[in-house]
């Protein structure tokens, strides 16, 4: 594996866990077992999340070429964004649905809008994580 | 599928890029098919051997290519 495929990786990764840890940080202060206080620390997290999408999808421009409509890509691009979509369009739902099952079996109350927007951007990033792990520079 | 796409490029003194400008392709794209990790359509083939302006069953083959010097000296030979 080269060096560049390896740093993309570790970023998409780190961007990962940074919505993880967001999302950790945001229920353990909602669930009132650290002070709301804490909610301030989300900065972190959240600048990990800005920084990382950076590098692993703005500079690399995979989010173009996730974004950017049919007509600007050639055949080759085409069919990597339509293959990471496929394994996107799985991957999301089987997420959503685990969630969704956590919520319930949990008692978390409703899915609120940090993790709605959350799951909204890893819908978003996801084509383009699937991208990076495996397009060749 | 192989092909001899990198050796009629650098033959032609063109880069990358440019090669990819004329035939309508990313960059990337060339770099994909100079490695054989990607076949192309039958669309972008004729659009390569256009660009090169060679027939398409000289640069691309479903068998392992011989080399260019090698095909010459056959054709010299007769053989």
């Amino acid at each position: 594996m080269n060096k560049i495929l390896k740093k993309r990786r570790t970023t998409v990764i780190i961007n990962y866990l940074g919505i993880v840890a967001m999302l950790v940080l945001f229920y353990l202060v909602k669930s009132h077992i650290l002070r709301t206080i804490y909610l301030v620390l989300e900065v972190i997290p959240i600048a990990v999340i800005v920084i990382t999408f950076r590098t692993a999808f703005v500079k690399s421009s995979l989010w173009n070429m996730t974004h950017s409509s049919s007509k600007k890509l050639d055949e080759r691009e085409m069919h990597v964004v339509l293959h990471a979509t496929n394994i996107s369009y799985s991957l999301f739902a089987i997420v959503t649905l685990l969630i969704i099952y956590l919520f319930i079996l949990s008692n978390l109350g409703q899915i609120d809008a940090v993790l709605a927007i959350s799951l909204l951007y890893i819908a978003h990033i996801l084509p383009a994580s699937i991208i990076a792990w495996n397009e060749k520079v | 599928m192989y092909n001899r796409i990198a050796v009629l490029r650098k033959e032609r003194g063109l880069s990358r890029k440019e090669l990819a400008d004329k035939i309508g392709v990313n960059f990337q794209t060339i770099g994909y098919l100079e490695r054989e990790e990607y076949n192309p359509s039958l669309d972008l083939a004729f659009r390569i051997s256009e660009c090169f302006d060679l027939p398409v069953e000289f640069i691309f083959s479903t068998k392992p290519m011989k080399p260019l010097s090698e095909e010459l000296l056959n054709l010299k030979r007769g053989v």
